[in-house]
């Protein structure tokens, strides 16, 4: 692409000099010269009176992709152990697929990991594509992006997903750039558009604040990532799927990493501000045996503990727990809040949380107003059927 | 060229500083009321306390209006870190500065500089204020040096202070023109501190009595020389009255902040306060007191920069944005109604602060005549 | 050693609000700072140059008030600094980002080590330092909380998975994406961002000329993905009592729960 200058057309009136925003044209001998800084950007076309400046450059054009197939899912592994996040993605999937009218297939990467692919029919694949090596056993970034510019070459998918894992989040950015592709990151919805048969994808941006679908009209496959947790589980039982097995090509000495070890660690405490789910409790707790109650649902939950300014006072909380005007101010997921009347001391700091749920003796305690669910009840009755019935869900689900 | 405007870089990274590592820890630290060595450390490490000097004599490189929006920013956050800070910056260690020897700059001011050294400003006696004429200390010529006897109080900082800048009078019968600074070192001996007063705002600014008896100190300790220790002081009177100015815009855009904030959340009879007229009547003069008070400040400021003479408009913009944040923490507290009576909340410190200012950089009532003065009565 | 790191300004995302009738983001009056993880990237690198002979050049991308990062950061103590400022960048999704920054990379010579935030605050995407390390065929790692050792021709970091970490060695040059450590990212100090205020301070302006690419491959123009509408998540509290004996109340709570995706 380039643009240059009809010499014979050109009367070296020096407007295409001023115009350009990179000094890239120069007036040589009374007529208009175009140097190498040149960055096609036509400014000095439309400066020009005699249209004496021209281009190749076309409109931009959807190519046609009527080749690109499948709705794809990487199937992550780690040691064997295949993620939740890529079963949940084969669900949306066989949805997506259905209205595109295309099949599903998972990718499923490792060394000795052939075992997983029933699990994958099982949930939605039509197709597993087998790749295993040595090489492959431990994820490397360089590694798996190689195995995958392979499969996409020779199978042109029409959709990609991986789960928003720290392995998913690493790998899809690098396989993006790699197969020339555009990638979104994180969503929370995937749909399919009625008109153009693309892929819609929403997501959040600005810290949640804002919802925003994206679209990639202009690339192939389009890739997504798809936080853990977010999609449905579809069992896909009694369907047949078939296996087909690919050998990389790739080589140890260009992946250019090691690993050295790979360590497990406890999940500790994290910061209160950062929290998805917090159950906070108040006055109406009674004593430090009360927030033990609210400890087990707290874990349950996988939760952080929060409490009011009374509690803190009491020593049921420590000072780093305490919500509100005074406290810290958190924005989780879900703040399940537990015999506090939510004074507007303590509300200034949790208002701004998803979902809010209120438990408390009092039908006329504020914290009703701001809250999504209210029940009126005592927290000694209530939060323990909570946790054995959280428990329960969560053991369903881990099932 | 693209560039950053030096001012707005300044007061963002300050106002960065501010959020994260002074608001949340205020309300605490005015409680213990304890020196806050831990920020002061910090300061020091961005090299604050040198933004007013030359960058090739151990500063930032920085000029008064620079100087001034550390300040507001520092006040908006604790008036009393702020207060810390700008003794640090000026009258701690300005004459230090300009007449110290080049032993002393490194012996003293540099570390100052970097915040291992503590500079204060010794003016005020128990029986001298704002009457400068009046002062009692004496600095008697000896063999070598001087004697230093006399009683300074009110000393900002002077408890964890390593060093003094001391009015002293030379020549009683000169008054105002026997004037001059001398350099004390708090190790000298016959220098001694009393404990810190309780005071009722700016509570982790320790303020106490120093007395000196027959403190002897070498020749070249006197800072201001023979004759010029009323100029010195008329020139940095200006400064501190302008940067007391900041200290009082701070405290305002604290108490507007909390105000507007707390309008927005607090429902009474079905609606938010702030919904109610008197209530936006309260907030509206803050806002204009405010912007009238940045004009005076920073326009007194540039005339500093600019090397003109600027006492007049300092300390009008001394009066009068002080009087405003008195106003707004007044208007606060009113505005947090019980709450505001509550020490939990911020608006009883803003109160309590507005007095520290009142009276630093000279008392209004001086200041009022001074200004009736220049207008011509 | 030349360390590149990339920064970028972004709005303070807790303020970002959408206008209720336009649909369009209400960037005014929102304080914008240097995105946290970046900052911990430039944190990372000036912890490096104090123990090693290392240049840090800062390189963003932005509006030209972003200078202010940039400055920001020459602050904290980085040597020089590369900006890219055009309109012809604006609009860009990570695809273009990534080319722009990877060009530039290539202009700026030999390059040892590149830092880089995990993520901004202002997408999350956490694309933008894969994409370049492809871009440039260099190796990556992620997720990195700590630099252990660097060598001449690799490093040895750690890299931070959802229930533990990896110990990696990695080849050099190398690009790495940084998660906040140990390290607490320092304060500017006041002398450096004055001189980085000046003239001739050691900061470059870049063109989409300058870095020998046309208009059409980046910005708006040169992405790949397009934002096609965007608006505000639905916020409105239900304010729903919920009647019943426990067990039935908590059933009914249990389950619009998990119709959230709560539990």
């Amino acid at each position: 692409m380039a643009i240059w200058v009809e010499v014979d057309l050109c009367d070296g009136c020096r407007r295409c000099v001023r115009a350009c925003p990179y000094d890239a044209v120069e007036i040589r001998e009374g007529k208009a010269h175009i140097g190498d800084r040149c960055t096609s950007c036509g400014a000095c076309m439309e400066a020009c009176r005699n249209e004496a400046i021209l281009t190749d450059a076309q409109p931009r054009v959807v190519p046609d992709f009527s080749d690109y197939k499948g709705v794809w899912v990487f199937a992550e592994q780690r040691g064997g152990e295949l993620h939740r996040v890529s079963v949940e993605l084969l669900g949306k999937a066989q949805e997506l697929a259905t209205q595109l009218n295309q099949t599903v297939a998972a990718v499923l990467i490792g060394d000795g990991v052939a075992g997983l692919a029933d699990t994958l029919v099982e949930f939605g694949a039509d197709t597993v594509y087998l790749v295993e090596d040595a090489i492959l056993r431990d994820y490397r970034t360089e590694a798996y992006a190689h195995v995958f510019k392979e499969l996409v070459e020779a199978h042109k998918p029409n959709i990609l997903l991986m789960g928003a894992t720290h392995i998913g989040r690493d790998l899809a950015p690098r396989v993006s750039r790699r197969v020339g592709s555009g990638l979104t990151a994180d969503c929370t919805e995937l749909s399919i558009d009625p008109d153009e048969g693309i892929l819609l994808q929403t997501r959040p941006a600005f810290g949640g604040n804002v919802m925003a679908t994206i679209i990639n009209r202009y690339s192939r496959p389009q890739m997504a990532t798809v936080r853990p947790g977010v999609m449905e589980v579809v069992s896909a039982a009694g369907t047949q799927g078939s296996i087909v097995t690919h050998v990389t090509r790739v080589s140890e000495d260009r992946i250019g990493t090691k690993i050295l070890e790979i360590v497990k660690e406890p999940k500790t405490h994290t910061d209160l501000t950062e929290a998805k789910v917090i159950v906070a409790g108040g006055r109406g707790v009674g004593d430090a045996a009360g927030f033990e109650l609210l400890g087990e649902l707290a874990a349950a939950l996988g939760a952080e503990l929060a409490g009011t300014r009374v509690a803190f006072e009491e020593g049921w909380i420590p000072a780093s727990r305490q919500v509100g005007q005074t406290g810290v101010t958190v924005r989780p997921d879900l703040y399940i809040a537990c015999g506090l009347s939510g004074a507007i001391q303590h509300r200034a700091g949790m208002m701004d949380s998803k979902f809010i749920v209120a438990i408390n003796k009092d039908p006329y305690a504020p914290i009703f107003k701001v809250a999504d669910w209210g029940i009126v009840g005592d927290v000694f009755d209530v939060v323990p059927e909570l946790t054995a019935q959280v428990r329960a869900v969560c053991q369903v689900m881990c099932d | 060229m693209i560039r950053s405007n030096p001012e707005e870089l300044i007061r963002k990274t300050i106002a960065r500083f501010v959020d994260a590592e002074i608001i949340p820890v205020a309300q605490e630290l005015d409680n213990k009321g304890e020196f806050p060595r831990e920020i002061f450390e910090k300061l020091a490490r961005m090299g604050l306390f040198g933004i007013r000097y030359p960058r090739n004599k151990g500063g930032a490189g920085g000029n008064t209006t620079l100087y001034c929006i550390i300040c507001e920013e520092l006040a908006r956050g604790l008036v009393s870190v702020a207060s810390i800070t700008a003794m640090q910056c000026l009258m701690g260690t300005n004459f230090l500065f300009h007449y110290g020897t080049e032993e002393m700059r490194e012996q003293y001011f540099l570390p100052a500089m970097r915040g291992e050294k503590i500079g204060c400003f010794c003016m005020t006696e128990p029986d001298a204020g704002s009457d400068l004429g009046a002062i009692t200390t004496r600095a008697t010529e000896v063999d070598g040096g001087y004697l230093i006897n006399g009683m300074k109080t009110w000393v900002t900082d002077g408890p964890e202070a390593s060093f003094y800048t001391v009015m002293c009078q030379t020549d009683p019968k000169k008054r105002l023109r026997g004037i001059g600074y001398f350099f004390i070192p708090r190790d000298f001996p016959g220098v001694s501190t009393s404990p810190r007063f309780e005071c009722l705002g700016t509570r982790t600014t320790p303020i106490c009595e120093v007395a000196f008896k027959d403190v002897f100190i070498p020749k070249e300790y006197r800072l201001t020389p023979e004759g010029e220790g009323l100029n010195a002081f008329l020139k940095i009177i200006a400064e501190i009255r302008a940067m007391t100015a900041a200290l009082a815009i701070g405290l305002q855009r604290a108490a507007m902040d909390d105000s507007i904030k707390y309008a927005n959340e607090r429902v009474a009879s079905g609606q938010t306060i702030g919904k109610f007229q008197l209530i936006q009547a309260k907030i509206a003069n803050m806002a204009t007191n405010l912007e009238a008070s940045k004009l005076l400040t920073y326009k007194s400021a540039a005339m500093i920069d600019a090397g003109r003479d600027a006492l007049k408009e300092a300390t009008m913009a001394k009066y009068f944005a002080t009087e405003a944040a008195c106003s707004a923490a007044d208007e606060c507290t009113r505005i947090f109604a019980g709450y505001g009576y509550s020490m939990e909340y911020t608006a009883q410190r803003y109160y309590r602060d507005t007095r520290f200012l009142l009276s630093g950089g000279g008392t209004h009532e001086v200041l009022q005549g001074n200004i009736a003065r220049w207008a011509g009565v | 050693m030349n360390i590149i790191v990339l920064i970028k300004q972004v709005p303070n995302t807790t303020e970002v609000k959408l206008d209720p009738k336009t649909g369009n983001l209400i960037r005014e009056g929102v304080e914008t700072i240097i995105n946290p993880d970046d900052l911990h990237a430039l944190e990372a690198a000036l912890a490096l140059k104090e123990t090693h002979e290392a240049v840090v050049t800062v390189l963003s991308m932005g509006p030209p008030q972003a200078i202010d990062a940039v400055s920001e950061a020459m602050g904290m103590g980085a040597d020089k600094a590369v900006f890219l400022s055009d309109r012809a960048f604006a609009g860009a999704d990570t695809w273009a980002t990534s080319y722009t920054l990877g060009k530039a990379i290539q202009h700026m010579g030999e390059v040892d080590l590149i830092l880089a935030g995990r993520q901004a605050i202002d997408g999350d995407t956490a694309q933008v330092g894969p994409q370049v390390a492809d871009f440039l065929d260099l190796p990556q790692v992620t997720y990195v909380f700590d630099i252990q050792a660097v060598h001449a021709d690799y490093v040895v970091v750690k890299r931070r998975l959802e229930d533990g970490y990896e110990r990696i060695q990695c080849r050099l040059p190398a690009l790495l994406t940084v998660i906040p450590g140990a390290g607490k990212p320092r304060y500017p100090m006041a002398s450096r961002l004055l001189l980085a205020c000046r003239e001739k301070a050691p900061i470059q302006v870049w063109n989409a000329a300058d870095i020998r690419v046309t208009t059409a491959e980046v910005g708006l123009e040169g992405s790949l993905t397009q934002v096609m509408r965007t608006f505000a998540p639905k916020f409105e509290r239900r304010g729903t009592m919920l009647e019943g004996g426990t067990v039935d109340v908590v059933r009914t709570l249990t389950a619009h729960l998990r119709e959230n995706k709560l539990v």
